[in-house]
């Protein structure tokens, strides 16, 4: 039997294929390449470039009342009162490169490289000096109109307030790149080697928190409120918080990078713009976008012309404000800098190409969630129908179950059926009094609890059953005996879903079963929880689909058991005598010799028994499964090209019945045995 | 008697619908020995046959293999049929499955031998039946005569203690009888203990040790082969007379390989087949 069944890659290697079929195949993929695709939109930038009457490199920018301010190298400072679109002089801050600035309510200070701080303590008041006397400072913040916390190298942390310098600096010396406070008490530091400091008294002592990657080298952070808290490392991972004074960080694996951990580009300044919007800048002129608290970063299109490297946002509020960089750069925004697409609005569904950008991975996903339940539905039916034939062919009679048992042991079965018969009819006519009605007829009144009448039901169909037991002969001579119970069950089986609509058949499994929720549970309780993909998702994730491919694997059984029967039924019945004549068992003749032939017979008939399942594969949109036919009405939901979409349907049904009924012709001549059937041709 | 293999007493079988088919047969089979059943049409030859294997259960009467009863239904029916070979008037080879794996199935699925092993005994009985050439084809490519061999080696395989023969050239081209013939008396002389049911008139006379003439399912006379040429009976000379018994002469005895007496056929010394 091996050597008869050939090897897959002989049934669909490609030399295998006749030129004719090669022909349709390469025709259909060229044909599936050339379905148009529309040019697609035009995407401009968010950003508007901005004069800054400067080529010093500008390094902080911040809001302070109405106006945003600028610092830049040398003491440049600029200021604008329109939200950044124009900007006007301001009187050098010395002459030293201005680094860092921070507001607070009408507060406002500068750190200059020289340690030197200038600070506005009103909106309309004058710059006033504050010297700190130290170097290597690289960031400030205010914590309050009165108190400024600087951070800088080795750790360094100075605390300005009541007009005094205070030193905070804690046992940990890694260089700090930056500070950030959430109002006046709660402030965060961070800096080399995963250094990341919080304080929540205003800056007077600092703790240390665990990063999430003691490597990296976190650059910028941005409080934005006790559960935000955005840093960035210099090489573009994104850290994360949202635990009341972040206690506990991780690392974002960011989606649109391919779940990595990093972005792949260097970063030098994160700005949170909105509980899930946030900012990134960095050299060679990258900007960045989140929308989604950084899962997702669009990189921003600049103004033609601008690739400097940015250095600090300052947002007015989430949608408007500004980003300063290298080279006097001044870029402004009114949308957050978002990307605006541009060209059409409403997608004219009209044109074929454009709906089929819409509707191509709908009708992708459709078309691989059709063939997952038609490959599990066929597996299941066939097995199933095997099974099923093998039962209603199967010649075994209750007297030949039974005859080997003395008389005695099968009347005393008799009466034990016969006493759970009574009890069972007892118990169901103690329950009609439940209904509270009146008089035995009732009982043929179909409400309310059923399991009285099922319980009376099968008492008196038990009943009737063992008093043939019980009357039993030597012989076993009474009709009962006669019946093949194997076969009576397969009959009932295919009875059942051969006389019922399928679809009726869909709804009982899914919505009254509750097939599918019930393996469902079965399985998260062995396998645990599927999660949203995944080998587990793709098994047991699904209601819909486990319900789907049941229902279609029970009803297609039913059909195919009749097929493979008649073809059981085809094999004369010496063959059956012969594996018997040698020895071997029923099952045995039936494995060996029978099913062989039998399947070979019918494989043209089982295969439009598949083809008739891919078909009925659509019913399971009632369910909710999202096969082909489903995302074809979903498709017509949003674009209402009906033609179009019903017709790109048509043709996935086409190409996988297709498809399928020449895999099996391929069997089907594959696995022809000279002298078996008749079948035309060669 | 020590070397009994086969007995069978008041042997009846009733079909469902009513047809008394054997009506209480009796016949011993010796070690060594082949017993040919005879009769006409309808007779109960097959269904005797067929009750020995268990293909039919009888209705009633007792067959002993070796003395043991083996129509009861606690007897292991698989064990006692791999004891007892079969060959089928229409052959019955498994077509789906090439001769030599025709011959090995029941010796690696029954017998529980290695694929070598079986195909090693396999080889040896094909040789015996002369079909070594074509262990790699299909029944479908293989002439009646040959099916029937490969049968016949089937059988052989599983070394049963006794063969049955269900009218094995009855289904055969008269030229293609000559070879299943040849083989079957090839066993006969090894000493192989055989129950035939033929029309093959000479060849029972030839091969066999003892006749059984079965007439409306009842044994109707049973003797040695001589049997055939006086019949002490005037059924049996009836049912002779009429399987032309009086063309057959005693020089056929030799060439009866290439005879086939109850088709009409005799051959006129040409070779040629007479065109009617």
């Amino acid at each position: 039997m091996n050597r008869a069944s050939p090897g897959i890659e002989r049934i669909f290697s490609w030399s295998s294929i006749d030129s004719k079929s090669r022909v349709v195949i390469l025709v259909s993929i060229l044909l599936i390449c050339s379905i148009p695709h529309s040019s697609g939109q035009e995407t401009i930038t968010g950003w508007n470039e901005a004069e800054s009457w400067t080529d010093h490199d500008l390094n902080a920018a911040v809001i302070h009342g109405e106006l945003v301010w600028v610092f830049g190298d040398s003491g440049i400072v600029r200021f604008s009162e329109d939200s950044g679109a124009t900007w006007q002089n301001h009187t050098n801050l010395g002459d030293v490169d201005l680094i860092s600035a921070d507001s607070y309510e009408n507060s406002m200070a500068v750190l200059s490289t020289d340690g030197i701080i200038y600070m506005k303590d009103g909106l309309e008041s004058e710059w006033i000096t504050i010297d700190s006397s130290q170097t290597g400072m690289k960031s400030i913040a205010l914590a309050g109109e009165e108190s400024l916390i600087i951070v800088g190298n080795e750790g360094a942390i100075w605390h300005y307030t009541e007009q005094t310098w205070w030193n905070r600096t804690t046992s940990f010396t890694e260089n700090l790149h930056d500070v950030d406070f959430n109002g006046a008490d709660d402030g965060l530091a961070v800096g080399n080697a995963g250094t990341i400091l919080a304080t929540d008294n205003g800056g007077t002592t600092w703790d240390y928190r665990e990063a999430p990657d003691p490597e990296s080298s976190i650059v910028s952070v941005s409080y934005f409120n006790p559960y935000r808290m955005f840093a960035v490392s210099d090489s573009g991972q994104i850290i994360y918080s949202t635990s009341p004074g972040g206690f506990e960080w991780q690392l974002r694996e960011i989606e649109s990078a391919g779940y990595n951990t990093t972005l792949g580009i260097d970063i030098s300044s994160i700005d949170v713009v909105s509980s899930s919007k946030i900012l990134f800048s960095g050299p060679n002129g990258y900007l960045g976008l989140s929308l989604d608290q950084g899962l997702n970063v669009e990189r921003n299109i600049l103004p033609s012309g601008v690739n400097t490297s940015f250095n600090d946002h300052a947002m007015f509020d989430y949608v408007s404000g500004t980003v300063v960089g290298d080279s006097g750069v001044i870029l402004f925004t009114d949308r957050a800098g978002e990307n605006e697409d541009i060209g059409f609005e409403i997608p004219d569904y009209n044109n074929f190409g454009e709906f089929v950008e819409y509707a191509d991975d709908m009708l992708l996903s459709g078309f691989i969630a059709t063939i997952k339940i038609v490959l599990f539905g066929i597996a299941l039916g066939f097995i199933i129908g095997l099974i099923l034939a093998m039962m209603k062919t199967a010649p075994t009679s209750l007297k030949n179950l039974l005859e080997s048992y003395p008389t005695r042991q099968i009347k005393g079965l008799g009466i034990i059926c016969l006493v759970s018969a009574l009890w069972l009819i007892y118990s169901g006519l103690r329950r009609f009094p439940d209904l509270q009605l009146n008089g035995i007829e009732y009982i043929f009144t179909p409400v309310g609890d059923p399991r009285g009448f099922a319980m009376f039901g099968l008492g008196v169909a038990i009943f009737v059953i063992s008093i043939q037991f019980v009357l039993a002969d030597e012989k076993l001579s009474g009709p009962l005996f006669k019946i093949r119970p194997l076969n009576a069950i397969a009959t009932v089986y295919t009875d059942f879903f051969r006389n019922t609509p399928l679809i009726v058949q869909f709804m009982f499994i899914h919505f009254g079963v509750r097939l599918g929720m019930r393996i469902q549970e079965l399985m998260e309780g062995t396998f645990g929880d599927p999660g949203i993909d995944g080998i587990d998702y793709f098994f047991y994730g699904e209601r819909a689909f486990l319900s789907a491919i049941f229902t279609l694997g029970l009803n297609s059984g039913a059909y195919q058991c009749e097929t493979i029967r008649g073809a059981i039924s085809a094999i004369p019945s010496g063959q059956m005598e012969a594996g018997r004549s040698i020895g071997l068992t029923y099952i045995g003749t039936m494995r060996l010799v029978i099913m062989p032939q039998a399947i070979r017979i019918c494989i043209p008939p089982i295969g439009n028994e598949m083809v008739n399942l891919v078909l009925n594969s659509s019913l399971a949109m009632v369910i909710g499964y999202s096969e082909l036919s489903r995302q074809g009405k979903l498709m017509i939901a949003t674009t209402f090209q009906i033609f179009s979409a019903w017709g790109l349907v048509m043709i996935s049904y086409f190409v996988v019945t297709w498809t399928l009924a020449l895999l099996l012709r391929r069997l089907e001549e594959k696995t022809k045995i000279p002298g078996l059937g008749i079948s035309g041709g060669g | 008697m020590e070397d009994v293999v086969l007995s069978i007493r008041d042997l009846h079988k009733i079909y469902p619908g009513g047809v008394h088919a054997v009506r209480g047969v009796d016949f011993d089979v010796h070690e060594g020995e082949s017993v040919a059943i005879i009769g006409s049409s309808g007779s109960g030859k097959s269904t005797v046959l067929r009750c020995i294997n268990r293909l039919i259960e009888p209705t009633e009467g007792v067959i002993e293999l070796r003395g043991q009863q083996i129509n009861t239904p606690n007897a292991n029916v698989n064990e006692v049929r791999s004891r007892i070979g079969m060959v089928f008037q229409s052959f019955e080879l498994f077509s789906h499955l090439k001769v030599l794996e025709n011959v090995t199935l029941g010796l690696r699925h029954v017998r529980g031998m290695g694929k070598s092993e079986a195909e090693e005994v396999a080889l040896d009985v094909l040789e015996r039946v002369d079909m070594l050439e074509r262990i790699d084809a299909y029944p479908g490519n293989l002439s009646g005569g040959q099916k029937q061999r490969v049968a016949i080696a089937r059988a052989l395989a599983m070394k049963p203690e006794v063969i049955l023969f269900d009218e094995p050239t009855s289904a055969l081209d008269p030229e293609l009888i000559g070879s299943v013939l040849q083989t079957i008396r090839g066993l006969a002389d090894e000493g192989m203990t055989m129950v035939i049911v033929t029309h093959e008139i000479n060849f029972a006379r030839d091969v066999a040790d003892r006749i059984v003439y079965l007439d409306q399912g009842k044994v109707a006379e049973e003797g040695p082969s001589s049997i055939i040429n006086q019949p002490k009976t005037e059924r049996l000379q009836r049912f002779l007379s009429s399987m032309h018994e009086d063309k057959i002469s005693e020089d056929i005895g030799n060439e009866l390989v290439s005879t086939q007496t109850d088709h009409g056929y005799v051959p006129d010394g040409t070779g040629n087949r007479p065109r009617s």
